[in-house]
Formats: C-alpha cells, structure tokens, sequence
C-alpha cells in the first residue's frame, strides 16, 4: 500500500480559513500562488493585490508567485506528496491549470477538487437563460420557506 | 521561487513590502483600499449587517446600507449560504430578508452561468439592443474617462472613487457601465476589463455579465439613467453645486434619453415600460 501524502492548492475563489479543502486537511501543507500571467493579463491593481495578500495572512499557506502549474508542482516535489487538493472554481483557468498539472507530471500527481458549500441545492436542473427564472425555481428552498 | 513573506509587524509593513514585490502594479497605481482583507475583517462586516426591510428600502441610494461583504464573498472569505443564513436569522421572518437574499442569488446566478459558458462571459450573449451593430462601438476607453477627466463631476469622482478605493456602489456601477456603453458607445469589455483591474470584489462573472445587461447583450433593453435619477440617489452630492446643472449629458426624461442615445433601436424594445424599471429590481448581486 502506498501512503498518500497530500499538500493543498488555495486559489483566489477561495481565502477563508474555513475552506473545505484546507478544513479536511488540517496537516497538509498548502500553497497559493500569484500567477504573473493572470496579474498581468488582468491587470490586477495593487490594492486587489493587497487585499488577497491580507487574507492569505491569515490562512496556513506558503505564498509564491509565479506559474501556477511550475509553483503548484514544485511545492508537492518538494513535500514528497502525488495528490493535490483544492476547492472547486467555475474559472475556466482553474480546470485549465488542474489539467496540466495532471498532464506535466505525467500522472504521478493526482488533483481532486472539493465542492464548496453550495448556495442552493437546485431542485432540478436550472434554466440560467435569464435570472427570473433561475430565482422562481430556487427562491423557496434559498429561503428556507 | 522564493516563498513570500509572511511576518509583519503591521499593515504599513506588509504594504512598503507589497510595494517593492508587486513594483509593477503598485509603479501604475499604488493605492490602498481601507477595506481589509481577512476572514477576522469580513465576520466583523458581517456582524454590522442590517434589517433587511431597511436594505430593501434605502439600497439604491449611495449611502444606503449596503453590506459592504462583496470583497469577501467574491474571495470566498464569507460564503453566500453563511450571508444568507446570518441575513435570514436576524428576521422573524424570512421574508423580510427576501431582497436582500435575492441580490446574494445574482451572485450565484452569474456563477452558476460562468460555470456553463465559461469564457464565454467575454463574449456578446446576444446582440445589442440599441439599434447599433457592435462595430459601431469603440474598443478602447477613451483617455478622458480613464483619466477621470470627462469634465462630469459624477463621472470623474466616480472614477476617483474607482482608483482610490476599489470599491462602487452598485448604483454607482450602473451608470458609469451606461455612461461608457451607451453615452459614449465604447464595448461593455473595455469597461469590465477596467473594473477587473480595480474593483476589491472584481469577479469576471458578476462583472461581465452585469455589464452585458447594461449594455443589453445580455438583457431585453439597455440600461440608461438621467439626471433627476443620480441627482436623487446620490442625495444631491454631485448635482447641487454642479456647473453644468440643467444642461448636463444626463437631464431629460428617460423615453428623451433612448431617442437621443437610440434613434434606430427597435421601438418595441421600450415599449410601454415608464422608467421605475430601470432603478428596481435590477441590482446585480454588488453591494
């Protein structure tokens, strides 16, 4: 039998210490990582930079910036870990970035994605064509009546 | 790659560090926002929350009592459910939070379509609704807005607003989004490209598609406001003592504004809709 060994991934969708990823893995160590693509692509203005700063402060993870995949692959080899947890995203550079830590590493690391706490559990699947009627299927059980 | 430091002795510390690792942000606009991040910062925001009867009433106004918990749910510092829940708690009935709860659901909404479409959010929904093609719409903000040098007061302290503190009022956002599409028919993602950069809660889904339903892409009509509007909800702030009162971009009637802004939309695109549904029930999840 293998022993896992896990580190966990914390992305910008996600800061709070109560994050289901870093929450069911009290002892793995975790990583964020300022991708300088994203902050240069998007143009992130230093006080955004601040503020996520401020809030990494206060979680148990090692800052980097950098490449994402590199930062994120890196810091399991460093740890000796071949899983990788995070929490889930709907950011398609989230999937992206998932993907290609599977395919660089060539499968010796395996990356699960937690689901976080959902707002509503749609009663059926959604028509998101526009907001009312997203809001009629969901309001009852959104509002607990 | 060095790991980033994590011990400060306090928030100038951090920030002077910030300044010399993030130098390229901080050498094209180095402003702070006094809202702090931290999950220790959101529960603290959320503690102040309202009535919801009182948000319901007053959230349109700029001052009103909005939650100020964007940032920290657009981090995931703070969930929706737990928003939602410590909302509802503070009711007798739930209902009575019903608006509030109802604006946390646009949030949801725009996730739940970014999680469909993804980088589609970039992308026009539908067409404009205007009357004209997207090729008659600028690709770039024009330097007077973003140098908040329109020569509108409202505008321009908006802009400053925008710069120095990170954060608008979902009003707030609304007009200068209908300002820039339709006043000086620049495309919606030249403007959310601009609040993406700025904006402490810039979320691409939440963003976007708020702008798509201002420029109307993503919504029946656009969105447009005058002057008696702003003059109102910002409590006379910019109007009272403005130069150009009574002859400025925005007075008139709604129904004046769209045959100025849109001589060749579509009439039944406004048809028979008095302008109350501009200003409710159309907030998008920002507060």
């Amino acid at each position: 039998m293998t022993l896992e060994r896990t580190v966990v991934w914390v992305h910008r969708d996600d800061l709070s210490p109560l994050s289901p990823a870093l929450v069911s893995h009290p002892d793995a160590p975790a990583i964020f990582v300022f991708d300088d693509e994203l902050l240069r692509e998007w143009k992130i203005s230093f006080k955004r930079i601040v503020f996520i700063y401020e809030c990494l402060l206060e979680l148990p993870v090692t800052i980097r910036r950098g490449d994402s995949v590199s930062e994120v692959t890196d810091f399991a080899a460093k740890h000796g870990s071949n899983r990788i947890v995070t929490s889930s995203s709907p950011s398609p550079r989230h999937a992206q970035i998932v993907s290609q830590i599977a395919q660089r590493s060539e499968g010796r690391l395996s990356v699960d994605i937690i689901e976080r706490t959902p707002f509503v559990h749609a009663p059926r699947k959604l028509d998101l064509r526009r907001f009312t009627y997203y809001w009629n299927a969901v309001k009852d059980n959104v509002l607990g009546s | 790659m060095m790991d980033l430091k994590r011990d400060f002795a306090n928030r100038d510390e951090l920030i002077a560090y910030l300044r010399d690792e993030f130098a390229e942000a901080a050498a094209v606009d180095d402003h702070v926002s006094e809202t702090r991040g931290g999950r220790a910062a959101a529960e603290a925001q959320l503690a102040k929350l309202g009535k919801g009867k009182d948000y319901e009433a007053s959230r349109n106004y700029v001052h009103g009592p909005v939650s100020r918990l964007s940032a920290y749910i657009r981090h995931g510092v703070l969930s929706l459910a737990e928003v939602r829940d410590a909302a509802v708690a503070k009711e007798r009935l739930s209902e009575d939070a019903e608006k509030f709860v109802n604006e946390l659901a646009w949030r949801d909404y725009w996730q739940r379509v970014y999680a469909e479409i993804g980088d589609g959010i970039w992308d026009d929904r539908e067409p404009y609704k205007t009357g004209w093609d997207r090729e008659r719409y600028a690709d770039q903000l024009p330097d007077d807005i973003t140098a908040g040098d329109t020569g509108l007061p409202c505008i321009d302290a908006f802009v400053r607003a925008l710069y120095e503190t990170g954060y608008l009022h979902h009003h707030v956002r609304m007009w200068l989004a209908a300002y820039v599409v339709h006043w000086r028919r620049v495309k919606w993602q030249a403007g959310a490209r601009w609040f993406l950069s700025h904006l402490i809660d810039g979320d691409p889904a939440s963003n976007n598609l708020s702008w798509q339903w201002v420029a109307s892409t993503f919504s029946a009509k656009p969105y447009v406001f005058n002057r008696e509007n702003l003059e109102k909800y910002t409590e006379g702030e910019y109007c009272k003592e403005c130069p150009l009162y009574g002859r400025c971009d925005f007075e008139g009637s709604y129904e004046r504004q769209q045959r100025r802004l849109f001589p060749n939309a579509d009439p039944s695109v406004f048809g028979g809709e008095d302008r109350r549904s501009f200003g409710r029930g159309r907030g998008r999840g920002r507060r």
